[in-house]
């Protein structure tokens, strides 16, 4: 009996400390939001307020290892702008709101970015169905700036949306005569059913037939179809020389391998993808690739010749070793042209505020970034660029072609 | 004459994947009655089990190997630890198994970066008859889809173990009254179900590669296989396999692969409506 009090006093403060510790938890997560994370500037006073950057990304789900990999490079970037002085002597503070690979998901947590952190850009959004999701909420509610980073289908005019990331043109204009020189003319276009492989298909079409060549199927698959065994008998059996591919993962992998198993690369076919980059690369075994080729605006083996790109990627892979690969297919390369583009265009307008940045970020240029300098067309918000052909050799890429300059969009 | 060749191999070598896949969600599903929606993240363990090893400097067939042993450990400790807790309670289970499945599968993406990676087929080459390439290892996947197949069959049928666990299954009072521990033959089935799960997992990664929506796919097509064989026998749900798995293959060499996608599952809604217990409701085993 004596006991008793003791006993009840004992689990009074146990529950006590349980109900602090859940309430901090609560607390936490309140304040930040589940999926968020704040990187605070590293000096701040009331003269020289942060500057808040915002990051809408695909950290989880199905292509967070692209979503991580623009997050570290705008983490990478901020902290070098912040050591360098900032940007109009105010640091940078980073705001990366997790996009989760679902746009259900995404639109509150953007909301978060606009609506509680108030930043004062938003860069972000990978698939075109989340730049979708997500491009109201930042330009029209939230009356802010949004940069897309990702290689996509174009038409993308909306104002006060700037776009980063290369365009069927700058993808298709050079390639795919390549192709036909380095392939063959009858091409065919398994594609995944949604909208990139639907826009960028009818761009590749108009140049490869404008090259002489043929398309002699165009044909598309449920998202996640894994089994493509009548798609090879097709191929095979109409003599297909190039295979423009628009398939994605998780049906690449089990397509690639079924048509090296039918014998497609022996018998001179060549196989194209214009997402493929290094991550892409390990999907399948690299006999089973060997002589893909693909045009994107960077890939590590620029580095051998390009000593910015390799400083670039040694920096990043300094700072986040692993599996998180600064490549181009995943958006990181848009992402660092759109930061290092913004900061121009803030150094130039003297402002953050978005009358301000847009017409100054409507021309912005900057002179390095992975693959080579990149300047805004003015008038179309899209991205002049160099663009390059590798080829997929043992498991690595060989560049094949550099364009001379930079490439334009041709969008709006 | 060549098309042909090909197009019935291939139907029937992806009839064969589904099949192994569903062999242990029906065992489960009709011996214990819970449907196991984590089964195709058993399926995702084996196969991460299978490049676990490979990672190691191992061979590859050393990793299919150990998936089954470690998916049968990992299927009788989360029996004994939740799933039993379910008997009782079949829409708790598929909640609570569902709810193992996320972890699971969020827990392996994490794990491998949530990256797609490759892992090569112990057998590469391929086998030339009348001018149509067989690649082994899917001849290699039919031939033991057959064996794994018969196997279970011949043990639930033909052995002591089998008669106690179509026992446990038909009258548990009953059972339990004549000395039989459900208990232990619930544990035994489970984790029988998830070796087999395992297996699958193990054999199909080299052809559709590590990542973590791997048991998604075929968790749909497992659930839909199990629905038109019938729950309740071992033939029903294999049987449904078969079916969905020649008609996922075969519909896309005729029609529009997007088309073909909705009417498999229009296919299967036909029968059900027909047979709403499904192909195979009744019988010994």
């Amino acid at each position: 009996m004596l006991d008793k009090p003791r006993e009840s006093w004992r689990a009074a403060a146990v529950s006590r400390r349980r109900f602090l510790q859940s309430t901090a938890w609560t607390a936490g997560a309140v304040a930040t939001g589940v999926g968020s994370w704040v990187i605070p500037a590293p000096w701040a006073n009331a003269a020289a307020p942060p500057i808040k950057v915002g990051i809408a990304t695909d950290l989880t789900g199905a292509i967070g290892y692209a979503g991580n990999a623009d997050a570290n490079v705008a983490r990478m970037l901020v902290k070098e702008i912040n050591a360098a002085g900032g940007v109009i002597g105010r640091p940078l503070e980073l705001y990366i709101e997790d996009t989760a690979s679902n746009e259900s998901v995404a639109v509150p947590n953007v909301q978060k970015l606009i609506q509680r952190d108030h930043v004062d850009v938003v860069l972000g959004g990978i698939t075109s169905s989340m730049r979708n999701a997500i491009k109201d909420t930042i330009v029209k509610r939230g009356k802010t700036l949004y940069i897309y980073p990702q290689l996509y289908e174009g038409k993308e005019c909306e104002s006060y949306i700037y776009c980063t990331g290369p365009t069927p043109a700058q993808q298709c204009d050079e390639f795919i005569p390549w192709l036909i020189k380095n392939g063959g003319k009858r091409f065919a276009f398994p594609s995944a059913n949604y909208i990139w492989p639907h826009v960028l298909n009818a761009y590749a079409r108009k140049v490869v037939e404008a090259s002489g060549g043929e398309v002699v199927f165009e044909e598309y698959y449920p998202l996640d179809q894994i089994d493509y065994s009548a798609t090879v008998s097709k191929i095979m059996n109409e003599k297909i020389d190039v295979v423009f591919n628009t398939v994605i993962p998780p049906g690449v992998g089990p397509f690639f391998k079924q048509l090296y198993e039918a014998g497609f690369g022996k018998r001179g076919g060549r196989l194209s993808c214009v997402y493929y980059d290094e991550n892409t690369l390990n999907i399948n075994e690299p006999y089973e690739i060997e002589g893909l080729a693909s045009c994107l605006d960077y890939f590590r083996a620029v580095d051998k010749t390009d000593p910015v790109s390799a400083r670039i990627q040694a920096e990043y892979e300094k700072e986040f070793p692993g599996k998180i690969l600064l490549a181009a297919g995943s958006a990181a390369t848009g992402m660092y042209r759109g930061i290092k583009l913004w900061a121009a265009a803030v150094t130039e307008a003297k402002s953050v505020k978005r009358e301000a940045v847009a017409p100054a970020l409507d021309h912005a240029k900057i002179s390095e970034a992975p693959g080579g300098p990149a300047e805004m067309v003015p008038g179309h918000r899209h991205c002049k660029m160099r663009m390059y052909i590798a080829v997929a050799k043992g498991g690595n890429y060989e560049i094949e072609w550099k364009s001379e300059g930079l490439l334009d969009p041709k969008e709006c | 004459m060549e098309t042909a060749l090909n197009a019935l191999f291939e139907i029937l070598s992806f009839g064969a994947i589904i099949v192994l896949v569903v062999l242990g969600l029906g065992i489960i599903a009709s011996m214990m009655g819970i449907f196991n929606f984590a089964h195709g993240e058993f399926v995702l363990l084996g196969a991460y089990t299978t490049y676990l090893v490979y990672s190691w400097g191992l061979p590859v067939w050393l990793g299919m190997l150990a998936a089954p042993v470690v998916l049968a450990l990992i299927g009788l400790v989360l029996e004994r630890l939740a799933i039993r807790r379910f008997y009782a309670v079949p829409i708790v289970a598929m909640l609570g198994t569902y709810a193992l499945g996320i972890i699971i599968r969020e827990t392996v993406r994490m794990l491998i970066g949530g990256l797609y990676i490759s892992i090569p087929a112990p057998l590469v080459a391929s086998l030339v008859i009348g001018g149509v390439q067989l690649p082994e290892w899917r001849i290699a996947i039919l031939v033991i889809t057959a064996l794994v197949m018969t196997g279970s069959y011949l043990l639930l049928t033909r052995t002591s173990f089998g008669l106690r666990m179509r026992a446990a299954l038909e009258n548990p009072a009953l059972a339990r009254a004549s000395g039989i521990s459900t208990d232990r033959i619930y544990a035994i089935s489970f984790a029988f179900g998830s070796a087999l799960a395992g297996l699958a997992g193990a054999l199909v990664v080299p052809i559709f590669s590590l990542f973590a929506d791997l048991g998604l796919r075929f968790l749909i097509q497992g659930f839909l296989a199990v629905m038109l064989g019938g729950v309740g026998t071992f033939v029903g749900p294999v049987a449904g396999a078969g079916i969905i798995g020649v008609l996922s293959a075969a519909l896309p060499w005729a029609i529009s692969p997007v088309l073909a996608d909705v009417l498999v599952f229009v296919i299967a809604i036909v029968i059900v409506k027909f047979r709403p217990g499904g192909l195979i409701s009744r019988g010994r085993v």
